[in-house]
């Protein structure tokens, strides 16, 4: 109770000037780009989306009345088992014109002998197998390669999808023609299994749906998921498909904006996936997604920085945010970590609950803020809201430790290269190529 | 050397030849193919070095139903290598002269000898009286096994010879159901020795196996390796990698050559182009076609069958020579006709009703279709359950309602006539042989049947056994 007290007292007691130089981190990049400028772009296109409403119904009918082919591609190495679901809800879909092509990069389990079945009872369009196995990069291509439809759509085994998800996401190619590639909306289905969960279907709502919607609005949207994402097949075709990975879904999203192509969000296309529950789990797959933006944002795509014939401007400030706001940020906050801990060691009992206090009200406020704007719900406001205070435990300190633990290892050992996300064969070459 | 080197001491007068006390018969080509005038002689030697003409000879007389003729002894002279396991199989010996007529003598007389100690106790049904006849001439040739032998004129790809013989090489498949039949019973017991594939529509065995595009079923396809290439993960057929200038690859993504498989590339799979519907697929369905009725068949549905060796068992061997009891099915019940054990009391009931009235007079009739076997080959077991059943309907509508029949066999029937004297029962029999004769010949490509009866009348103070005994005695002898 003491502290409390001496904590009130000694927060109150400080001015406006030195708030701002103890709390500098917070209030430039936590209040200044992840609140005010997220909630100004949101509320622009909530107001904008009345104008695009009569738009967007033009193009749902001139979609609906054209009915292009849709290529459906999912690649993947013993999915087997969630095919034959993914089969069965794909009946359910509004948008019934595609075809549906399932890629076995190598699978050794029961994989091949399921979609072989599938495909002979016509539940598949078709199924390629690559005995050996070769990468997702090269099972999605090999999906492209005999793909038939105008458009693709990039599927994963194991998520499942809204009704109207294949309708949705192909309806803003109509709206406007300059759209290359739309990327869904990726909500976490297991949400409730683990407390791990619960924390990732926060952070998918907040930074992947919220965060979203303000990057494409911005026009400096960087990823579109793996998980749910659409493409003209005339930019893939051009691109000659995905790069090897890990980063694929980065990757091409730049490389299709690069070509000059506008790279859309859509919130309504909704796709369901199952998160690790367990933080063991997480720590890997962060692990692999954080190193990828080390090789592919700087290694691979270091021309973006480089004025030249492909050169843009939004490219360029889509690089320097992503690269700021992960890289640098990154960076950033272990030099406010020295700041405080050398230019304000006396007050640091105060400094951290300080801290944590700010993060959680603005965490509230971002979440009840928000909340109005999703469309598709989960679960109620409620549920989540208890657990809101974990969030900068989470975000503060999990995520952003697993963060530098994987740039310090692709930085300095190049590690992602040795990772078995590609066959050694693969990695080899891409080392070699300084891709 | 002369086509006929004949020993001082033989005489062929007529194609005849007496010889230690057998009477052989010379079958030349210019000789009728007609085999029925050959019965009374005991041993034949088929002259012709037309190895059709000869196995034509071979197959009607092994074929034949009565044992008079299919136990016959059979020599060739003159014979031209065939391949036909039929005459391979099927004859007795092969001699290049007459100076070897002591041989064959021989081996005619050890086969009379185990003919005369054979049994010819009548069979109730098709498969049956095709087992017993198969068993008897195993037993008169000392054969201890049938065995498979592949066969390009038999609709399965194989025959079996001994059984073979009675059948056109295109009902193949029933010579399977009969030693089917005969396993069942104990006389045979299987040896595997090859699995066949059978349409599932003709019964062939002759199948055409293709992969065949799983869209359309065409087999127009063509196949293409596919290649990743390593660097830029590009992946395609190797079509997509060739150029129209020289012979090297170059990748349509990076434009980077191709080097070393392995190393920058490699060939994960194969794809197939179908030429007609124009899909691409890596699994192709392998399809059988019917050579025979051209039926295409997923190879799941063929019917699977097992071609085996059989042995002779010892209940095999005895039945042989002494007959057997079918434990299987007897002929079924036809409407119309009652059971032989009910014939026998209403026979009984008879007998002691002219006891008393003397002057009362009923006659038993049987009546045997020699060559109805013949017919049964080409219908099979349900086609003669309708055979019967239309010959008891025809039977039914020309007696008297007080009369009664029963089948003894699918090729013998008995007859009760009640208040019918000889003269009249003999007229009856008269006009049922040759309605039969006609029902068969309308109903059968004109096949003729060979009816064979005998009428007796109903002795009062005789045992039915005994009198039904007695009559079919006179009708075999
Ligand atoms: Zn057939
Ligand atoms: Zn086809
Ligand atoms: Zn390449």
């Amino acid at each position: 109770m003491r502290f409390l007290d001496e904590f009130i007292n000694y927060m109150s007691s400080v001015d406006a000037a030195k708030l701002f130089r103890m709390f500098w981190f917070f209030f430039i990049f936590e209040f200044f780009r992840f609140f005010l400028i997220e909630i100004s772009t949101i509320i622009f296109w909530k107001f904008d989306s009345i104008f695009r409403k009569k738009g967007i119904a033009d193009a749902r009918l001139s979609l609906l009345k054209s009915q292009p082919l849709v290529s459906i591609i999912v690649p993947g190495r013993n999915e087997g088992k969630h095919i034959f679901k993914l089969v069965n809800s794909l009946k359910e879909q509004t948008y019934q014109n595609f075809e549906l092509i399932v890629i076995d990069d190598g699978s050794d389990d029961d994989t091949a002998v399921i979609c072989r079945n599938l495909e002979h009872n016509g539940m598949i369009n078709a199924f390629y197998r690559n005995d050996v196995r070769g990468g997702k990069a090269s099972a999605a291509n090999l999906g492209l390669r005999y793909a038939r439809g105008e458009f693709i759509v990039h599927f994963d085994a194991d998520c499942s999808y809204d009704r109207d998800a294949i309708e949705n996401i192909l309806v803003p190619f109509f709206y406007n023609p300059k759209i290359g590639a739309v990327g869904g909306n990726v909500q976490v289905r297991n949400y409730k299994e683990s407390l791990c969960a619960t924390l990732q279907a926060l952070e998918y709502y907040d930074t992947i749906s919220i965060g979203r919607i303000t990057t494409s609005e911005l026009g400096i949207y960087r990823v579109i998921s793996g998980a749910f994402g659409a493409f003209r097949k005339e930019a893939l075709d051009r691109l000659g498909g995905w790069d090897i990975g890990p980063g694929l879904d980065g990757d091409i999203t730049v490389k299709i904006r690069k070509l000059g192509y506008v790279i859309h969000f859509e919130p309504t296309a909704v796709c369901q996936t199952s998160v690790p529950v367990t933080f063991n789990r997480l720590i890997k797959q962060r692990l692999r997604w954080d190193k990828s933006l080390i090789r592919f944002r700087l290694r691979k795509h270091r021309d973006v920085f480089i004025p030249n014939d492909s050169f843009r401007f939004s490219n360029f400030i889509s690089f320097v945010e992503n690269v700021t706001y992960n890289l640098i940020l990154n960076v950033k906050w272990y030099f406010y970590l020295l700041d405080m801990l050398f230019n304000f060691t006396s007050q640091l009992v105060f400094i951290v609950p300080m801290n944590i206090v700010l993060y959680t009200v603005n965490n509230f406020m971002k979440f009840l803020v928000f909340s109005p704007f999703r469309d598709r719900k989960n679960e109620g406001i409620t549920y989540f809201l208890i657990y809101i205070p974990l969030m900068v435990f989470y975000f503060g300190y999990f995520l952003r430790i697993v963060r530098t633990t994987a740039y310090i290892q692709e930085i300095f050992f190049k590690a992602s290269y040795k990772d078995n996300w590609n066959p050694a064969k693969s990695s080899r070459q891409a080392k070699a190529l300084k891709l | 050397m002369s086509l006929k080197v004949v020993p001082q001491s033989i005489e062929i007068r007529n194609n005849k030849i007496e010889f230690e006390n057998l009477l052989f018969f010379i079958i030349d080509s210019t000789s009728s193919v007609k085999i029925e005038p050959l019965i009374g002689y005991d041993a034949i030697i088929i002259d012709s070095k037309d190895a059709d003409f000869a196995k034509l000879i071979l197959r009607k007389i092994r074929g034949h139903y009565n044992p008079e003729f299919y136990l016959k002894p059979i020599f060739l002279i003159n014979y031209k290598e065939s391949k036909d396991p039929i005459l391979q199989n099927m004859n007795d010996g092969i001699i290049h002269s007459y100076d070897q007529l002591k041989d064959i003598a021989d081996v005619a007389k050890q086969i009379f000898l185990k003919t005369t100690q054979l049994d010819y106790q009548l069979v109730a049904t098709f498969e049956a009286q095709m087992v017993k006849k198969v068993l008897n001439y195993m037993y008169t040739r000392d054969l201890k096994t049938l065995k498979p032998i592949p066969d390009l004129n038999s609709a399965i790809g194989y025959t079996y010879p001994e059984i073979s013989v009675n059948f056109d090489s295109a009902e193949e498949t029933q010579v399977l159901e009969i030693l089917g039949w005969g396993e069942k019973e104990g006389l045979i017991w299987p040896d595997f020795f090859e699995r066949i594939y059978l349409c599932n529509n003709c019964n062939g065995g002759f199948l055409s196996y293709r992969e065949v595009c799983p869209h359309c079923n065409s087999s127009n396809s063509s196949a293409q390796d596919l290649v990743h290439h390593f660097p830029c993960a590009y992946i395609g057929p190797l079509s997509d990698f060739r150029n129209t200038i020289d012979n090297s690859l170059t990748c349509p993504k990076c434009n980077k050559a191709l080097r070393h498989i392995g190393v920058d590339y490699d060939k994960p799979s194969i794809i197939h182009h179908c030429n007609n519907c124009d899909k691409n697929f890596q699994d192709f369905f392998v399809k059988a076609k019917c050579i025979s009725c051209t039926q295409d068949i997923e190879v799941q549905y063929l019917i699977p069958k097992s071609i085996n060796i059989y042995k002779l068992t010892k209940r095999g061997r005895t039945a042989a020579a002494n007959g057997f009891l079918s434990s299987g099915r007897e002929v079924e019940d036809i409407f119309g006709a009652i059971s032989m054990p009910v014939f026998k009391t209403l026979l009984h009931y008879e007998i002691e009703r002219i006891k008393d009235n003397t002057e009362q007079k009923s006659s038993i009739a049987i009546i045997n279709i020699e060559n109805i076997l013949e017919l049964y080959k080409k219908t099979g077991k349900k086609g003669e359950k309708s055979i019967l059943e239309n010959i008891v309907n025809l039977v039914r509508e020309n007696i008297r309602t007080t009369d009664f029949i029963a089948f003894e066999n699918s090729s013998t029937l008995y007859l009760g006539l009640i208040n019918c004297d000889y003269l009249q029962s003999e007229a009856d029999l008269l006009n049922l042989k040759t309605l039969i004769e006609k029902l068969i010949r309308n109903n059968f490509n004109d096949f003729e049947v060979k009816i064979n009866f005998k009428v007796k009348l109903l002795q009062p103070f005789n045992k039915s056994e005994f009198q039904l005994d007695e009559l079919t005695k006179e009708l075999f002898d």
